[in-house]
């Protein structure tokens, strides 16, 4: 909450100005039944001139009222939205820089939801709460004074209704609340089991499971069925018991101030300012109820905003005088990786995904990492990247360990082609100069044409300028993969990872991009994680790992003289690759 | 960027249909939705009965003067009350309250009742619907978009009944209300109480037309920065490798505040609205004040309907406030109802005919004839393939990716329908079965093994409740998957999360093979997993496979060689046509396709050796 505290000093003048024109809203507010009520003593005691000077004060009251209120209202409510923006900002800045560590620990929809629906209940908080705050009192004790000024006793047998409403509302909000949160979970529910019934259709549709399948949802949807009823329950009362608590305040008045009005304790015109006062307060009674919800929603909300504020960075280091030059040579010095370090097992009973590795790869050479789904060949290239951190050893570059290079320094010097394409919903061009934004278009267009890309940008209307699609949908996952090689490629490193780069493209097209490559790539470093034979033969050096070690490591025609895994792996490969070929 | 609001027809005929196809759903609570609206005019008639009563009271009690004498039905009971007048009123006034309490309630929760019942009755329409469209239907359409189908355009479509339409419905009485009233009571205070209107309309009409630009730029706009935010945090590796923060984070910042100017642009309008509709009030009220006034020193009006006048004014413009927003939610229904009726009237393509034709024998013999197929009109998938499996016979399929290998086993359980030609089971043309007398016949076991969320029991099981935990038991055993279920800390009942996250792949394919052997069919068409496992996962596959095939026709897509050089006939695929079939050795006998495969991969082998062995030596 002191962060929150911190965001709102920030825009602390607008806020007093919004709170001040708050006040004079509720200040005209609670003057017109007054005004109210000596225009009905004008009107008893026949005094037309006198009527009319009160008529122009309501309306001038009414005037100034609505450019108060209109005031009060935006300011504060744009408050809430710049302090909201703030936040904001300032989360996303922070999720740009966190770790891998922290990405395990929340996945992407739980984030989203973090960023919206949480930073919504933070905002309505600083917006709608603190508006109530500043109004509700005011007009109480505004109320109150005239009230009590007129007649104390029949102030305190009116406000009798409102202390059982307030006392009702702060339950029933409370339910309320409870309530609609179970109606949200039981759609989040009801969607979820679309998802899986969609995304296994084949199998509902192959296994007969159609009507067994809607008996369950049936249920699910009956289920949520008397969730909203019992929420609509709750909501139903709120409006009534609103207005009855103002009708019964009002009989109140009728009767008990009508006889005092007989017996000439009070005057008629009190007696309507009183219905005046009335009405007024019953909306900021009920909002008292939603007044602590909404700072009780915002303060957890916050909370869970907060974990991502105190989400431990990745040690930074200061920046290095100039720029970093490498010439490329790259060390695994008996690293030791495992994602649960704690618990020194993982769920499938392997305690590491790797276990004493040790590659040497020299300046300008190619190092080609092959082995099954799973071997470790990945989690070697994002502890080369930093993200991940070895559990034991150390990963060098140059003989420096990398943890000892700034971050932003080791990147710049890694350009990486990630297995999974993770391409941004903007244009081709976009994605491509992604890591150099200065690049100019010569650059793209070479670093298109040496990743294969230039004969499918012909074939589109609009080039370079084609918007891919929202996480690359129109797309094929082959085109996709060349623009990153292409991102990969402009971003000019001395070393170059492929992860698994040219799973999802044709051998044809694989070839002439390799043959691309080759020219690409002179002078580089290479690093090539493949379960293709074509794209590692070549490489002076290949890597077999097996459940987390290496098992064989030599030229390929040393490993296939071998006979071991690697020869057995090509084999395979080339089965499949002729078939292909047909 | 065009928002899907704006690109509705807004047709009031149109939008007519889509009210009358919303009715379909509800009519089977007619009764209820009935008696929910003749609440309606009952709520509106308490409501405004109230400051009737005021005035009453004040013109009879407080200010009486000559000529006031009660209505006709008030005058007996005031008589019998004598002293007590007042409290005859109270007890009016408290009936009133009661009165427009429970009809109030009685309406909303009617409403609510109607809308729920016949909303989830509209959600699984369109779920049972969905699932019998036909493949093609879910190639096309992403899951997401589905699932909003079936959440949030139902959702909007609630807001409509529970805030939004019918309550607009109880405003337009409320106000037509206060008019008739405010005119029998008198009418020259009544025209000045609504001089007001005519301005204002104009006034709200302005608003409204500038919110709903704001409101169509804030729905764009915040897509724009939750999809960017989604796409940063799902690729933020690549943000870190590219060493791109400083550009995305000024990217997002120009997003964020183009959507938060937007926000604030709508709340300037909306407090405007909002505080113009209250100031409009006020000032009548001072309007009614200065003229019944007047009329009232004069003795023209009595103080009570003053009174009353005041409290209607105020009632009156409470209604207009949020005119717009509910406006708003109308259309908002509007469209999401027009999207759920698209997606209903999908049509279901493949279905059990309506005299489905039973073979005379199911030995499980298939026979594809001439078949062509294309997912995509020109781009031919399958070119005329025609071959015939005996019962029993194990068949292995193999060729290039796109070769259309896993197309023909989608054709035979009925996943799409073929262009031309024939594909017969059991004799009988796949089109002329009972649909689910069909798959139930055909065990389908998949590549990518798709898991439910539930326990073991219900994975394997599916919809076959009629086996028992022990036969269930038994296909584990027979799948060699019961080794690892019993590691399992609960079991065959050991809950498994969506999509199988706490199995490995290995894992999961013992339990298709599971479910396969639970349903005991006569024909088993297979897609043979690539993913590699460790050896001894592999072993048990191995195993599993042969109890999988035992006096089963079989049709596997092959991937592994052993799979290949066991069938009793393999089939070379490539390019949509059906190049070469025969037994391991046959083929190789052939010396064609399959042969040159073989050769080619040892010539290559040899070559491949050598080549790299020349390199190894330039460098």
């Amino acid at each position: 909450m002191r962060r929150l505290f911190g965001y709102m000093r920030g825009v602390g003048w607008r806020y007093a100005f919004g709170v001040l024109c708050t006040f004079a809203t509720a200040t005209l507010a609670m003057l017109v039944p007054y005004l109210l009520k000596t225009g009905i003593d004008a009107i008893q005691a026949g005094q037309y001139v006198r009527l009319s000077h009160i008529a122009a004060a309501i309306g001038g009251a009414a005037i100034l009222m609505g450019v108060a209120r209109w005031f009060s209202r935006f300011t504060i409510f744009n408050c809430g939205r710049d302090i909201e923006y703030e936040i904001r900002k300032d989360l996303f800045e922070r999720l740009m820089l966190l770790g891998g560590g922290f990405y395990e620990r929340l996945r992407t929809g739980d984030l989203m939801s973090r960023m919206i629906n949480d930073l919504s209940a933070v905002r309505m908080m600083a917006g709608m709460g603190v508006l109530s705050i500043a109004d509700t009192p005011l007009r109480y004790i505004f109320a109150l004074s005239f009230m009590f000024s007129m007649n104390a006793r029949l102030t305190l047998a009116t406000l009798a209704p409102y202390l059982v409403l307030f006392a009702v509302m702060k339950r029933l909000t409370r339910s309320l609340m409870e309530r609609s949160l179970r109606v949200q979970e039981g759609l989040a529910e009801i969607g979820s089991k679309v998802q899986e019934s969609m995304t296994g259709i084949h199998v509902i549709k192959a296994y007969c499971v159609q009507e067994h399948d809607a008996q369950t949802f049936r249920q699910l949807n009956d289920e949520f069925n008397q969730q909203g009823l019992a929420l609509a329950r709750l909501r139903g009362s709120m409006m009534p018991l609103v207005r009855s608590t103002v009708a019964t305040a009002v009989m109140i008045v009728l009767i008990y101030g009508g006889t005092l009005v007989q017996r000439n304790a009070v005057t008629l015109g009190e007696l309507i300012a009183f219905i005046g006062y009335v009405g007024q307060l019953a909306w900021p009674t009920t909002s008292l109820g939603w007044m602590i919800s909404i700072y009780q929603r915002g303060k957890a909300a916050m909370r869970r905003l907060e974990e991502i504020y105190d989400a431990a960075l990745p040690a930074s280091l200061p920046a290095l005088n100039g720029e970093l030059e490498i010439a490329g040579q790259v060390e695994w010095e008996n690293v030791s990786f495992s994602y649960f370090p704690r618990l020194g097992a993982d769920t499938n009973g392997q305690p590491y995904a790797l276990r004493e590795i040790n590659v040497k790869v020299e300046a300008g050479t190619k190092l080609a990492i092959v082995g099954r789904t799973g071997a470790g060949k990945t989690t070697m290239i994002k502890l080369l990247t930093r993200l991940l951190e070895p559990t034991g050893g150390r990963v060098l570059i140059d003989g420096r360990d990398v943890r000892e290079i700034p971050l932003n320094e080791l990147r710049r010097v890694i350009g990486v082609v990630p297995q999974e394409a993770n391409l941004f919903s903007q244009t081709i061009a976009y994605n491509v100069a992604f890591g150099r934004i200065d690049a100019g278009r010569g650059e793209i267009l070479d670093a298109v044409r040496v990743a294969g890309l230039d004969g499918d940008l012909a074939a589109m209307p609009r080039g370079l300028e084609t918007v891919v699609g929202e996480r690359g949908m129109s797309l094929s996952g082959g085109q996709k993969q060349r623009v990153t090689i292409a991102r990969a490629l402009i971003y000019d490193a001395p070393v170059l990872v492929l992860d698994d780069a040219l799973a999802s493209v044709d051998t044809e097209t694989e070839r002439m991009v390799l043959e691309n490559l080759t020219e690409g790539v002179r002078g580089r470093t290479t690093i090539v994680v493949s379960h293709r034979a074509s794209t590692v033969r070549d490489a002076d050096q290949i890597v077999v790992l097996d459940g987390g070690r290496v098992a064989e490591c030599g030229t390929h025609a040393e490993l296939m003289a071998a006979g071991g895994i690697y020869a057995e792996l090509f084999r395979r490969q080339l089965l499949e690759e002729e078939l292909a070929a047909y | 960027m065009e928002s899907e609001l704006e690109r509705r027809r807004p047709t009031a005929s149109y939008d007519w249909g889509l009210l009358r196809w919303i009715w379909a759903f509800v009519r089977p609570y007619r009764a209820m939705f009935w008696f929910s609206i003749v609440l309606m005019p009952l709520n509106t008639a308490f409501s405004l009965a109230q400051p009737y009563m005021i005035k009453l009271t004040v013109d009879l009690f407080l200010s009486p003067r000559a000529g006031h004498h009660p209505p006709v039905w008030l005058a007996p009971l005031l008589r019998n009350a004598g002293a007590h007048g007042l409290a005859v009123m109270g007890a009016i006034y408290v009936l009133l309250l009661a009165g427009e309490f429970g009809s109030f309630y009685g309406q909303f929760y009617l409403t609510n009742i109607v809308a729920q019942y016949s909303l989830s009755d509209l959600r699984l329409a369109l779920f049972e619907h969905v699932e019998r469209l036909p493949m093609a239907f879910f190639d096309r359409n992403p899951v997401g978009r589905l699932v909003s189908r079936m959440t949030t355009d139902i959702d909007a479509i609630n807001e409509m009944f529970g805030a939004g339409s019918l309550t607009l419905l109880i405003d337009l009485l409320t106000l037509s209300g206060i008019i008739v009233i405010m005119f029998s009571l008198s009418l020259r205070l009544a025209l000045w109480a609504l001089v007001s209107i005519p301005p204002l309309l104009v006034v709200i009409r302005f608003f409204q037309v500038r919110a709903r630009v704001v409101y169509g730029q804030i729905r764009d706009r915040l897509a724009a920065l939750n999809s960017y935010l989604s796409e940063a945090i799902g690729g933020v590796s690549i943000v870190q490798l590219f060493t791109r923060h400083a550009e995305t984070a000024r990217e997002f910042d120009l997003l964020n505040r183009r959507n938060r100017d937007a926000q604030m642009m709508a709340n300037v309008y909306e407090a405007g609205l909002f505080s113009l509709i209250e100031a409009i009030s006020t000032i009548t009220i001072g309007l009614i004040v200065w003229i019944g006034g007047g009329e009232a020193i004069h003795r023209l009006v009595g103080l009570g309907t003053l009174v009353a006048f005041i409290e209607y004014a105020r009632q009156f413009f409470m209604p207009l406030r949020d005119v717009s927003s509910k406006y708003t939610v109308l259309q908002s229904a509007l469209a999401s109802a027009e999207r759920l009726e698209a997606l209903m009237r999908e049509p279901v393509t493949i279905d059990s005919p309506a005299r489905p034709r039973t073979p005379a024998a199911k030995s499980g013999s298939i026979v594809f004839d001439q078949v062509h197929f294309s997912y995509r009109r020109g781009e031919p998938v399958l070119k005329g393939i025609s071959f015939a499996i005996e019962p029993g016979q194990k068949a292995a399929i193999v060729g290039a990716t796109g070769s259309g290998k896993s197309t023909i086993i989608k054709l035979l359980n009925r996943f799409y329908d073929v262009d031309s030609g024939r594909i017969l089971v059991d004799g009988v043309d796949v089109r002329d079965w009972d649909l689910r007398e069909l798959r139930r016949n055909i065990g389908l076991v998949q590549q990518d093994v798709q898991i439910f969320t539930g326990s073991i029991l219900d994975n394997v099981r599916l919809s076959r409740m009629d086996l028992s935990e022990a036969e269930i038991t038994a296909a584990l055993q027979r799948a060699q998957a019961l080794g690892f279920v019993q590691r399992l800390p609960a079991r065959v009942h050991e809950d498994l999360r969506e999509r199988g996250s706490n199995l490995s792949a290995g894992q999961r394919q013992l339990l298709s093979f599971a479910r396969a052997l639970a349903y005991d069919p006569r024909i088993l068409v297979m897609d043979e997993a690539t993913s590699s496992v460790d050896s001894e996962t592999e072993r048990l596959i191995q195993l599993a496979l042969v109890e999988l095939l035992a006096g089963r026709t079989a049709l596997i897509v092959a991937h592994r060689l052993s799979t290949i050089e066991k069938a009793d006939r393999i089939m070379v695929f490539s390019h949509g046509e059906l190049r070469e079939s025969g037994t391991h050795d046959e083929l190789l006998a052939r010396r064609g396709l399959y042969y040159r495969l073989f050769e080619l991969q040892y010539a290559r082998l040899r070559g491949g050796e050598a080549g790299a062995g020349a390199e190894g030596q330039s460098r």
